[in-house]
């Protein structure tokens, strides 16, 4: 199962060697203050409840495959932000605003647990959690629990991978340099690196033409 | 040689590598609220900032607010994406209609500087064409103004920026006072793939100075373009209008929430500007009121002003406020190459195509669209990714596959509709102010413009080696909701920018543009408020 760092069957272990921390020296302070802060002790849970905690958890789990320790840890980040209202400055008019929206949408994903499979979302076996998602995202445009499915899914997403993405253990993953200031670059073009970088050692891995790889 | 130094000395101004003139602001003038200031312009972004330093330098008393902080690179940016939240407009808003648009980081800015700190540095000219769509294309609507009056003031933001780029074929041609800078592996394969096709493709225009200009330093070519330029290359107001606004003794008033327009029910003149500023509500005395709040919060602003006079807001006699609002339909491409192109190296801006960007008679929409590179940093890229339905194990193995992707972005020029708009929601901000609800919906021009500009950009990449596309629908940019129109039951402003309701209350953004284009609009709003700025100090306002 997918985890950090991701298994080479899973598309993982492509930059051998590869870690962004190790560049943090040539980092500005202020960006290194906050990129490093990701690494710290996460921050106690203030938004969710404990309900609201578990369930998100599984539904980060899920959406970012991360199936065991270590994680990033998404459910402290996502937390962190709606506790201090840090939303993206606008929401649909069907929706209520995303902290409310994030309550809501979780006590609903629960409700849909309980009607397929009689139990909190949580409590779901993995396949059961994988089940109930993708029946949410089929929906598209249809309405979900009272909410249009597409807007749920869209505010989920955007979450999840705002934190995860952010992370410089992902940074790894997919080979981004992280920060690049003052240093910057000076190697641009088709294949060309900088000393510090580090190829990719499956490039012709394709995730397009990988077996499964594409949904319909 | 240029003498863009005469006229505006703010790249001079600053200390000579990264940072800011703390001193200029420390020193900076300060306008009592009980003066009447010449001036008090509402928004430091492109339109208020150029406002400012061309009334300062005139000799004007000027103030402009702005909501948000007085930026300070090295303290406030960061070399990242997620910590880059700050500079987006992030107080709430109501999205609406068939096509909701995302504001925010989308297109969206607070602070000194206003959404030019944040957005790529593409700046292109508008074609002649675009002043006259309707008369030629029977679409769209005619300005009050032609090409050849915005002309002279596009040559000169283009010094005061500096522009770089190839020497441009399209619209009216014209040379760009800098060098085309090199291109990184995005750029690379989009002119290797457009050249395959036929399709001409150059490099620029974007305004990043290509060497040294004053003391800005030369680009470092690090990719954060969209997270605020903290080198100094890329142009913003904060670093190419505000230094010589403050030398000239303009004060900027930052953190500063303008709620409301004061008016003179017998005058039938504005007085000034109510705002908040620390929890307190003030009011600065002003003889001229000018409106650079862009397309949002312009419209907000005039339908949050109520008064005997204007019942439903100030200059919206007519309905017109908040009206024929455009986005851009900015669809982006990506192609997969086995090769690594790593396209976060480099600025996203680098090439464009404007070889789509006129009506064509052999298709069955009008007007058209413009290509770019974009180069999207992680999150933006796992947006483009998730939007193509992967989530989970499908997620992650796509995006460690992120090296090899090339991404391009069109610029589709939607037309103005009447019943895209602004109006005030139910809801309010922190400061009891009701917020903007915007409603937007499609129209079948648009969509058909979508999808050509879509076909495009997969035969170029298709033509530069790609074996497989992904794209995002998305939207970009926006102007219009308080437009320039020949009169007040067409428009809220006239050809000088000044409200036809209120002879001493202009807006100077880009909500007063009737049309768009194809092309980003930074440019064209400096151009649009330099024009207006010129008015003003010749002493027509009256």
């Amino acid at each position: 199962m997918s985890s950090l760092p991701l298994d080479k069957e899973a598309g993982g272990g492509r930059y051998p060697g590869f870690s962004t921390v190790a560049q943090s020296d040539h980092w500005d302070k202020t960006t290194a203050g906050v990129v490093l802060g990701r690494l710290a002790r996460p921050a106690d849970i203030r938004f969710f409840t404990p309900a609201e905690e578990a369930t998100a958890k599984a539904l980060f789990d899920q959406l970012l495959a991360q199936h065991a320790e270590p994680r990033i840890p998404v459910v402290n980040f996502v937390d962190a932000r709606l506790a201090e209202n840090q939303t993206d400055g606008w929401r649909y008019e069907d929706m209520p605003e995303d902290g409310e929206a994030w309550r809501t949408s979780l006590s609903a994903l629960d409700r849909a647990a309980e009607e397929s499979f009689n139990q909190s979302f949580a409590n779901c076996s993995n396949e059961q959690q994988a089940a109930v998602l993708q029946a949410i995202q089929a929906l598209g445009s249809s309405m979900w629990q009272g909410m249009p499915a597409g807007h749920v899914w869209g505010l989920w997403t955007r979450y999840a991978c705002t934190a995860f993405y952010s992370h410089p253990r992902v940074w790894d993953e997919i080979g981004f340099g992280g920060p690049a200031y003052p240093r910057g670059y000076k190697n641009l073009g088709v294949d060309r690196l900088e000393p510090f970088e580090v190829a990719d050692a499956s490039p012709r891995e394709d995730p397009v033409t990988h077996d499964g790889g594409v949904r319909p | 040689m240029s003498h863009v130094r005469n006229h505006n000395e703010s790249a001079w101004l600053l200390p000579a590598g990264p940072g800011s003139n703390h001193r200029l602001r420390d020193d900076m003038r300060t306008f009592d609220d009980r003066d009447e200031v010449d001036i008090v312009i509402v928004g430091c972004g492109a339109g208020g900032s150029t406002l400012l330093q061309r009334l300062a330098r005139a000799g004007w008393r000027a103030v402009a607010l702005d909501a948000g902080p007085f930026w300070d690179p090295d303290r406030d940016w960061v070399s990242d994406e997620a910590a880059s939240h700050h500079l987006y407009w992030t107080d709430p808003r109501v999205i609406g209609g068939e096509d909701p648009v995302p504001l925010g980081s989308n297109n969206s800015g607070r602070g000194v500087g206003g959404s030019m700190v944040h957005y790529a540095g593409y700046t292109p000219r508008f074609h002649p064409s675009d002043f006259r769509t309707f008369t030629t294309d029977g679409v769209g609507a005619d300005w009050p103004l032609d090409y050849a009056d915005l002309r002279p003031y596009y040559e000169d933001i283009e010094e005061e920026l500096p522009v770089a780029g190839e020497s441009w074929p399209w619209g009216d041609p014209h040379r760009y006072p800098h060098r085309p800078h090199p291109v990184g592996g995005n750029g690379e394969l989009f002119l290797r793939g457009a050249r395959a096709c036929g399709i001409t493709a150059k490099v620029g225009p974007v305004a990043i100075a290509n060497g040294r200009f004053g003391n800005r330093p030369h680009c470092i070519y690090r990719g954060f373009c969209l997270q605020g330029c903290k080198v100094n290359a890329k142009a913003s107001p904060l670093i190419t209008h505000i230094p010589d606004a403050l030398a000239h003794g303009a004060e900027v008033r930052a953190d500063s929430m303008v709620t409301r327009i004061g008016f003179d029910e017998g005058t039938g003149r504005a007085t000034g500007v109510h705002y908040v500023r620390g929890g307190k509500e003030r009011f600065q005395r002003a003889r001229t009121v000018a409106v650079a709040g862009y397309s949002i919060e312009t419209p907000r602003l005039l339908l949050n002003s109520i008064s005997t006079r204007f019942p439903n807001g100030m200059c919206n006699d007519f309905d017109q406020v908040g009206r024929y609002l455009m986005v851009q339909g900015a669809p982006q491409t990506a192609g997969r190459f086995d090769a690594e192109v790593r396209m976060w190296k480099a600025p996203p801006p680098e090439v464009s195509t404007e070889d789509f960007y006129e009506t064509d008679s052999a298709k069955p929409y009008k007007r058209g669209f413009s290509i770019q590179t974009v180069s999207p940093l992680p999150i933006a890229w796992a947006e483009h990714v998730a939007a193509q339905g992967h989530w989970g194990a499908e997620l992650r193995r796509y995006m460690s596959d992120y090296p090899h992707w090339a991404c391009l972005g069109a610029l589709c020029e939607f037309l103005p509709l009447e019943g895209n708009r602004v109006t005030l929601a139910d809801e309010k901000d922190r400061h009891g102010v009701p917020v903007a609800r915007f409603s937007y919906s499609q129209c079948e021009n648009d969509r058909q413009l979508m999808g050509a500009a879509q076909s495009v950009m997969e035969k170029i990449l298709k033509a530069a080696g790609a074996d497989e596309v992904i794209t995002i629908k998305r939207y970009a940019h926006l102007v219009g909701g308080a437009r320039m129109a020949a009169n007040e039951y067409h428009g809220v402003v006239d050809r000088t920018c000044r409200s036809f309701a209120v002879p001493n209350l202009f807006i100077t953004d880009g909500s007063v543009l009737p049309t768009q284009g194809s092309a980003n609009p930074a440019l064209t709003i400096m151009a649009v408020a330099a024009r207006a700025a010129e008015g003003l100090s010749a002493g027509k306002e009256d």
